[in-house]
């Protein structure tokens, strides 16, 4: 008797799924994705789609196809989109004085008044600091400056830059010098030896002036008007740099999106720009320290902060197909995972997180953290994330049970829910916010704020790169490289 | 209030119950275990609401438990290999 030859079938390697949009999506470990139709999905996930046509091409380039597995590419995938866990820690983020002549309605950095004493970092901690950064294995540091103002520590701060220049002479290692600042204290000699010394320059910009002054309390006057000037200054040095012995780098800014924020999302765009400002982050709030105490006034629901966000970043689009140069930094971190599996050193955003591994953060009298959201929880009174002291090794703050923990905390191997996500590729765990939100260093995440945040970027970003003319404009923000 | 609820050592452990037991926040609660198996005790002021609470971190953590005792090798090795890297050595594993 003839039989009906078999057909040969799409046999499925572990996949993750998501209904999207009227459709499927689905992703794999080696940070692959396809859209796929209703029918298309129940066939895949079935075992029954037939080999040759463009769907099932699409799959077995992806690394959905069990027969059809390039190993060597897709294992370089996977280590290109997590090549934070093959180095060292990168990021050192000093914070100079917790002493701030701002009184911002989220405060993140956990300021205390400008008058206050006893919290400044002083010079021999400053450098016991560089000391135990250029002790990390990684070639390239980077060690930001930050506060409270750190102008307000401005001979610690100069004294810091000098000496971590000399080091970095003495050990060839690649060192990259940042400084967030609020302008306030800022002057033509202080701005020319930053800019001499290559330090990138980094403020907060929360939007137009009325919003930016609202949020940004400024007691020696109008912050917005200080902030635009200042940036103003570092973006004609910038543009002017030709023939200089030394690289000036584009300014640039921090938004924190407020509860004020929401529904401004264009005006605060529209302010970018009109600064000459190529990139936005919008940033939402961390439930941490001071701005979790505040949440009811300043802080939002996941769902809001959507609403905002898709409605700035359609605003963006459309301004890209104007011509105007201007990227949305969230989305490109994100993308760069999705679309070239490259790993955009966004610290919250590895698994495991950036937690001592990735990051540092040495507070003003020498405790060191797992990040600066450890820190913000530290200065709360829980030092449940100090991970040693600027007199430790640097390989015992990376051994340290701190360390470890925060570290196996966030692996998303071991977070039942993200197991099974299908943005499991691109996302990360913060265990400092779930700490802070629900009491667990491992967080729940059916009930996570965060984790509803995420996913509901990541849906919006995925919708988006279903249509062709936002995808290849995506694509060519996350050509042109995360700045940081 | 207190109030004690039986919980079902088939499906949850000690471990699970424990951990669940220091994140609850709005209840004090005991883990006790005897012969007859395991138990909780919770001082709240709606004990049956809190239980409930309870029981879903608990469900939570034990989940986690047995995540990480599947996925045991692919987890280590990832964690490995980042604390491992930190400390600029090379995981043998990797090769």
């Amino acid at each position: 008797m003839a039989r009906k030859p078999a057909v040969k079938k799409a046999e499925t390697p572990e996949f993750r799924f998501r209904r999207l949009d009227g459709g499927f999506l689905v992703t794999n470990d080696f940070g692959g994705h396809a859209f796929l139709s209703n029918s298309d999905f129940s066939r895949y996930s079935a075992g029954r789609l037939a080999p040759g046509g463009k769907v099932y091409d699409a799959l077995a380039a992806g690394g959905f196809v069990k027969d059809r597995l390039n190993f060597d590419n897709l294992s370089g995938n996977w280590r290109a989109r997590n090549e934070s866990v093959f180095h060292g820690t990168g990021l050192h983020i000093f914070v100079l004085t917790l002493r701030c002549n701002h009184k911002c309605a989220y405060c993140q950095s956990s300021v205390a008044g400008e008058k206050a004493k006893n919290l400044d970092m002083s010079l021999p901690v400053a450098k016991k600091s560089v000391d135990l950064a250029f002790q990390s294995p990684r070639n390239a540091i980077t060690i930001e400056f930050q506060g409270g103002e750190p102008l307000a520590n401005w001979d610690v701060l100069r004294g810091t830059i000098k000496y971590a220049r000399l080091r970095e002479k003495k050990t060839g290692k690649k060192l990259t010098l940042a400084l967030v600042s609020n302008f306030s204290l800022m002057d033509e000699a202080k701005a020319s030896f930053l800019l001499e010394n290559e330090v990138s320059i980094c403020t907060s910009l929360d939007g137009p002036e009325a919003l930016h002054n609202a949020n940004r309390t400024y007691a020696g006057g109008n912050s917005h008007k200080q902030t635009a000037k200042w940036l103003k200054y570092f973006n004609a040095r910038h543009d002017s740099q030709y023939g200089l012995k030394y690289r000036i780098f584009k300014p640039s800014a921090l938004l924190t999106v407020s509860r004020r924020s929401l529904g401004r999302g264009k005006e605060v765009v529209d302010e970018y720009i009109g600064r000459g400002l190529e990139e936005i982050f919008l940033r939402p709030l961390a439930p941490i320290g001071y701005a979790k105490k505040h949440w009811d006034s300043i802080g939002y629901t996941p769902e809001e902060f959507l609403k905002f966000y898709k409605e700035a970043l359609r605003y963006i689009l459309l301004k890209n197909k104007a011509g105007v140069k201007i990227r949305e930094k969230f989305a490109v971190m994100l993308l760069s995972k999705i679309l070239k599996s490259r790993d955009s050193g966004y610290l919250d955003m590895r698994c495991p997180c950036g937690a001592s591994v990735g990051q540092l953060a040495y507070n003003y009298n020498g405790d060191v953290y797992t990040c600066d959201e450890a820190r913000m929880v530290g200065w709360g009174g829980d030092d449940i994330f100090k991970a040693g002291t600027v007199n430790d090794k640097y390989e015992d703050i990376i051994s340290s049970p701190v360390t470890k923990t925060v570290c196996a905390s966030s692996n998303l191997e071991s977070q039942p829910l993200c197991h099974r996500c299908a943005y499991k590729p691109y996302c990360g765990v913060c265990p400092v916010v779930n700490y802070e939100a629900q009491r667990s260093i491992w967080g729940q995440m059916p009930a996570n704020y965060r984790c509803r945040l995420l996913t509901g970027l990541f849906d919006f970003l995925f919708g988006l790169l279903k249509d062709a003319k936002s995808r290849a404009i995506l694509e060519s923000w996350v050509d042109a490289g995360a700045s940081r | 209030m207190k109030k004690e609820f039986k919980v079902d050592p088939g499906l949850y452990s000690e471990e699970a119950l424990g951990l669940a037991a220091n994140v609850a926040s709005c209840a004090r609660v005991a883990v006790k275990k005897s012969p007859r198996g395991l138990a909780v005790e919770i001082e709240a002021e709606e004990p049956d609401a809190a239980f409930r609470d309870f029981m879903n971190e608990a469900l939570n953590q034990q989940c986690r438990i047995d995540l990480v005792k599947k996925n045991f090798k692919t987890s280590q090795l990832i964690l490995a290999n980042a604390l491992v890297s930190a400390l600029g050595q090379k995981n043998s594993r990797e090769g």
